[in-house]
């Protein structure tokens, strides 16, 4: 999988790269305007992460480019301003997916999962690791072939897991996913570990191994 | 407090006052000197004629002393006797009863001339009064003149100044009627009526500088609140994403706590910074569209959003959906508002509290269960509620405050029955 990383910040380029290079997504980089265009115009990558504000540029042109070329590569808009207009915008001209500045890598990388998921219908849209099989596209889960009956909930913390597998995924990033800000002005995660606590119940009670690990004080870790 | 224009008028009163009240005894002395030497020069008039009468009419000794006597019982007012000698004239002035004017009980006063008159060797002293007004006759009647027309000046002056008033200071009250209504938070430059004095007129080019000056300096710095956010949003990501990053390495349990507590308070952080920059955008008239909300559909859907918070703390949330209401607003905004009032409560409910949303076609209720009233004044103030140790932003109330103002609703709060009572009336 290769993904283009176009981002004047140095420093959360390389974050993004790092976080990513472990689930075998291949990053390239792009800092400025012109060195993204031509990126963007002459390759083919799986997902593009677009920041709006480059030196020499408006990031909008290169998603109208894009578009205008008819190409099928998904793009995430990561902005720092946070400006509805924009994403209203960016959505409207065919970007995939928008993210606002500060995010965390994990929930990146479950929207860059969720993005390649999308695109790539039909020939990947199961998830298998031993005893566990997800079907993306029907929404089910099963262990050994038996059904396991998840809530909404359950299944987003599962599909975070997985599109995080192992990484230390912390306690707030999840709550944040599940229930957005109000998750840290309320202090509190106990809803989350409710979660948590049945997801793991459910699987193991249909027979798969424990693969969720709690990491003392910083949060969870898939293993696969 | 009083008028501008009264001052000058209660000045003007009180000196046409004091300079009535002077004119009084003046008036009364000018008065009894007239009117005394006016009968002096009558008394002497008469007693001159009198004496000349006398001479001419009483040739003989008896003739006269019958004269005298007829004279006396005819005029009681004057007085004709011999006397030993002749005494230079002189003039008195006495108070007795009258006993013409029965109907007075008081005394009347009288003005004498005694002079004297020598007629063939016997000296004749001749005594004539005219009767006087009494002192405090006079003094009354000026008294009761002035007064008079002191409240004819008084009148005067008040009907004068409302003229004045009404038709000099227009153009001050325009100019003043301007400045109450403008608003700092509209942004919208002021426009004075004309005016041809030139007191107003600079009047009204200081306060338009001054105000023009304001709405700038105003602008600049929500500008600055608002680039300032956004500079701060990709340093906090490049913070966040280290954080992450971080969290992959082995890790002593010392090293997770100290990775946790930054996180929390990166978190933090980055909401109040989000919600600063919401602020700053609402501030700058941006969510500018609108369309018609079905408040109950928005209301199901925050509340579902924080069920598992309510669930968590064993809330019981109740609202009465019976009623279609449907607002014209921003959608984000209105979001944003129910979201917040919807946090806060559940922030300040206590485990096993209830929530109540009343909503109306007036008015959104949203009340919950509490112990003690939180303070009116500050509530809604940036950062005034925030205490140490919670988690909040600081901001949640202001954001409703502000998205209130926009759309003109007012937002109050009450404690009442051991219920907090936050009510958006539209």
């Amino acid at each position: 999988m290769k993904i283009l990383i176009i981002e004047d910040e140095k420093a959360l380029a390389e974050s993004m790269a790092t976080y990513l290079s472990a689930e075998q997504y291949f990053c390239e980089f792009a800092e400025t305007f012109d060195d993204a265009m031509y990126k963007a115009e002459t390759f083919h990558y799986d997902c593009i992460l677009l920041d709006l504000m480059l030196p020499g540029g408006d990031g909008m042109k290169i998603l109208e480019a894009l578009k205008a070329d008819n190409k099928e590569d998904g793009v995430i808009i990561i902005s720092a301003k946070g400006a509805l207009e924009d994403k209203i915008r960016g959505l409207q001209i065919g970007a995939d997916d928008y993210l606002s500045k500060p995010f965390h890598l994990p929930e990146l990388a479950a929207r860059i999962h969720s993005l390649i998921r999308r695109k790539s219908f039909g020939n990947n849209n199961l998830f298998r690791q031993n005893e566990l099989t997800i079907d993306l596209l029907a929404k089910t889960v099963t262990v050994n072939d038996a059904k396991v009956v998840l809530t909404k909930k359950e299944y987003e913390l599962l599909l975070y897991f997985i599109s995080n597998k192992n990484r230390v995924v912390s306690k707030t990033a999840l709550a944040e996913h599940l229930s957005g800000d109000v998750a840290g002005i309320l202090d509190n995660y106990d809803f989350l570990y409710a979660h948590i606590k049945n997801l793991k119940k459910k699987l193991t009670e249909a027979g798969a191994d424990n693969y969720l690990k709690t990491i003392y004080g910083t949060g969870y870790k898939w293993q696969s | 407090m009083i008028k501008l224009l009264n001052r000058p008028l209660k000045v003007f009163t009180l000196y046409a006052l004091v300079i009535l009240a002077c004119s009084i005894p003046v008036y009364y002395f000018i008065a009894e000197y007239i009117w005394l030497s006016e009968l002096d020069e009558h008394n002497r008039t008469v007693s001159g004629q009198l004496k000349e009468s006398l001479l001419s009419q009483s040739p003989t000794d008896s003739l006269l002393e019958q004269n005298i006597a007829f004279w006396n019982k005819l005029q009681p007012v004057s007085d004709l006797k011999f006397v030993p000698t002749v005494k230079p004239d002189s003039i008195y002035t006495s108070l007795r009863k009258n006993k013409y004017i029965d109907e007075e009980e008081e005394k009347d006063r009288f003005r004498g001339l005694v002079s004297y008159v020598s007629i063939r060797d016997k000296n004749l002293q001749v005594t004539v009064e005219s009767n006087v007004e009494e002192t405090h006759e006079t003094i009354i009647a000026i008294t009761i003149i002035t007064i008079l027309f002191f409240i004819l000046l008084f009148t005067g002056f008040v009907f004068l100044n409302r003229r004045i008033s009404a038709g000099l200071w227009k153009p001050f009250y325009n100019t003043l009627d301007t400045v109450k209504a403008f608003e700092l938070n509209k942004q919208e430059e002021v426009q004075f009526s004309q005016t041809n004095i030139i007191e107003f007129a600079e009047l009204n080019a200081s306060l338009e500088k001054l105000i023009s000056k304001d709405i700038a300096v105003f602008r600049e710095q929500k500008e600055f609140t608002e680039n300032a956010s956004h500079e701060l949003q990709t340093p906090l990501a490049i913070i966040q994403s280290k954080l992450d990053l971080l969290m992959q390495s082995e890790l002593s349990s010392e090293q997770s706590r100290l990775i946790e507590d930054t996180e929390k308070a990166l978190g933090r952080i980055s909401r109040i910074n989000r919600n600063l920059l919401l602020l700053a955008k609402i501030g700058n008239n941006q969510f500018a569209s609108t369309e018609t909300i079905d408040l109950n559909a928005l209301i199901e859907e925050q509340a579902g959003m924080l069920s598992d918070h309510l669930f968590t703390k064993k809330i019981i949330l109740e609202r009465d959906p019976e009623e279609v209401v449907e607002v014209n607003a921003n959608r984000i905004l209105v979001e944003s508002m129910i979201s917040n009032l919807l946090t806060n409560s559940i922030r300040h409910t206590a485990s096993d509290g209830q929530i109540f949303i009343k909503l109306s076609s007036q008015s959104l209720m949203v009340i919950n269960s509490g112990t003690t009233p939180l303070e009116k004044e500050k509530m809604f103030k940036r950062f005034s509620s925030l205490s140490s140790g919670v988690q909040g932003t600081g901001l949640g109330l202001s954001i409703v405050q502000q998205i209130c103002r926009r759309y003109s609703w007012e937002v109050t709060y009450e404690f009442e029955n051991g219920h907090h009572q936050f009510t958006v009336v539209f």
